[in-house]
């Protein structure tokens, strides 16, 4: 069964200022419990895509809907709760002075009751493990730690669909395997996730569905292994092909696996299909 | 920029941190207040020894690192008090003199010890402040001033102020690195251009920031009202009882 439509946008076009088009007729519809990798290269509108679908910017044509009613100038502050960002540079995204403080941030300007703030926060941390740093400035933090932070602000939110900007970008392995544990942590608590990257392993390995943007647009929008297995898309997205889809068409190649055996996304499938 | 820096650092590293910080607000002030409003230099002496104690015992500060901070404001006092020191005749007088054309420059008994006791009341006053930046970081500092009837707009914008010297200070030392690998700094002439170059650039990146923080908090529901949970650090009744009795010994020393 097809789950609900949750976030919908119709022809959305944006501009930054005069004859700066960044978005161009976009239309996407994301539905919940969704894990949906955003590809493109740099400057192909991500961002500027996910600021509009969490209301931060304005889109000068188009609709955006949420849970099939239309978000209008009045509805922003409510799509702004149900879509939550996390920036891609932390530094950009970190306001108060203390982990704790800035964790709150969110939940406050959500006018809830005192009590009720301070479990979220406190969840917010704990799933972030930031429990030992709560009192820290963000400026005594390293750039794994302020990621953290960064998601637990969104988290302490409580919003049905999360957009990351690039997550993967400033951190390193250890990070990014402590990320990807986390998304799928998010995952089973039912929320919805979209993450921009140009990483397309991750994307392989992590998403179900990819859109591709380039130039402003979306070029391609379907299952990830299909996706990333086309490659006219791939060249027009400034993409690559994933290692292991590589490594799959060599075995597929020189026959050690039959022609129409199952991708793998991982280490742990390819060993299993060997196996077997 | 560096001492900013040391100062925010110790007071997270400080062992009092826990305390709540209206206590040591009031026991602080208190202090200081007692300090100038009487000048009695028993009290100030006590309050100097005290404060420094409190500060490099209980908070763990290090002694030498105290000492290096008591240097600042040491600086200062001695260019101020050099002029309550000096004084000006027509006629040699004072217990040592100098003869200039036209006048005298003259020490006197009453100018030292003015000035000494004006020295014990100011290093007084400095360590009781210290005792209270040491152990309390900024924000809850901020956070206090909440609690005056201040108007809102000033504590955000302390709030935001504190945050971006140490945003800034980041993009700026970064800026500083990467003229220095291209020779920037290697004569005098290249590091003026090099600094000023900075200086441009770090009002354009401050512009930059600014519209990308506003849209960072757009996104998490900001409508004009910057909001933020502090924790609550309660008051101990043990606490409460050494500050009330702390500040109760340095009215009875005024008795003496």
């Amino acid at each position: 069964m097809m789950e609900e439509i949750l976030l919908q946008a119709e022809h959305l076009s944006y501009s930054y200022g005069e004859g700066n088009r960044a978005l161009h007729d976009v239309s996407l519809s994301v539905r919940k419990g969704e894990k949906i990798a955003v590809l493109g290269s740099n400057g192909a509108g991500k961002s500027t895509c996910f600021f509009n679908l969490n209301g931060v910017l304005i889109p000068d044509t188009g609709t955006i809907w949420y849970q099939g009613k239309k978000i209008g100038k009045k509805d922003l502050s409510e799509l702004r709760r149900k879509v939550g960002v996390v920036f891609q540079d932390a530094d950009n995204q970190i306001i108060a002075s203390t982990v704790y403080a800035e964790v709150s941030f969110g939940p406050m300007n959500l006018k809830l009751p005192r009590d009720q703030v301070k479990t979220r926060v406190d969840t917010a941390l704990k799933s972030m493990n930031l429990i030992m740093l709560k009192d820290r400035p963000p400026h005594y933090l390293s750039g794994g730690e302020k990621k953290r932070v960064s998601i637990a602000d969104i988290l302490a939110m409580e919003p049905e669909v999360i957009l990351f900007d690039e997550p993967t970008a400033s951190l390193d392995p250890v990070n990014v395997d402590m990320l990807t544990k986390v998304l799928g942590e998010m995952s089973d608590m039912g929320k919805t996730l979209l993450i921009s990257t140009h990483d397309v392993d991750f994307a392989y390995q992590w998403a179900d569905r990819a859109v591709v943007f380039a130039g402003g647009t979306i070029i391609a929008d379907g299952p990830v292994t299909d996706i990333l297995a086309c490659g006219p898309v791939l060249k027009q997205g400034n993409l690559r092909k994933p290692v292991l889809m590589e490594v799959y068409d060599s075995l597929v190649k020189s026959r050690i696996i039959p022609e129409n055996s199952p991708h793998f996304k991982n280490t742990q499938e390819l060993n299993r299909l060997l196996k077997a | 920029m560096k001492n900013i820096h040391t100062i925010d650092f110790y007071a997270y590293e400080s062992r009092l941190k826990g305390l709540n910080p209206g206590l040591k607000a009031v026991v602080a002030i208190a202090a200081l207040l007692i300090c100038i409003g009487t000048g009695n230099y028993l009290v100030s002496v006590t309050v100097f020894l005290t404060m420094g104690g409190v500060t490099v015992i209980w908070g763990g500060l290090s002694f030498w690192k105290y000492l290096g901070l008591l240097k600042i404001p040491v600086t200062f006092l001695i260019l101020g008090t050099a002029a309550i020191v000096v004084g000006i005749s027509s006629a040699p007088t004072g217990r040592f003199c100098v003869s200039l054309p036209g006048f005298y420059l003259y020490l006197s008994d009453d100018g030292a010890i003015l000035s000494a006791r004006l020295i014990i009341k100011a290093m007084a006053c400095v360590s009781a402040m210290y005792m209270l930046v040491l152990s309390t970081p900024a924000s809850e500092v901020i956070n206090l001033l909440g609690k005056l009837p201040l108007p809102r707009l000033l504590l955000e914008l302390m709030n935001l102020i504190y945050r971006f010297i140490f945003v800034m200070m980041d993009v700026q030392s970064r800026m500083k690195q990467a003229a220095q690998s291209r020779l920037g700094y290697s004569s005098f002439f290249t590091s003026c251009r090099s600094f000023g170059g900075i200086g441009a650039n770090l009002f354009l990146v401050s512009l930059k920031k600014a519209g990308t923080y506003y849209d960072a908090m757009t996104s998490r529901c900001y409508e004009g009202e910057l909001l933020f949970m502090e924790e609550v650090k309660p008051v101990k009744r043990k606490e409460a009882a050494v500050a009330a009795g702390y500040i109760a010994v340095l009215l009875l020393l005024l008795l003496i």
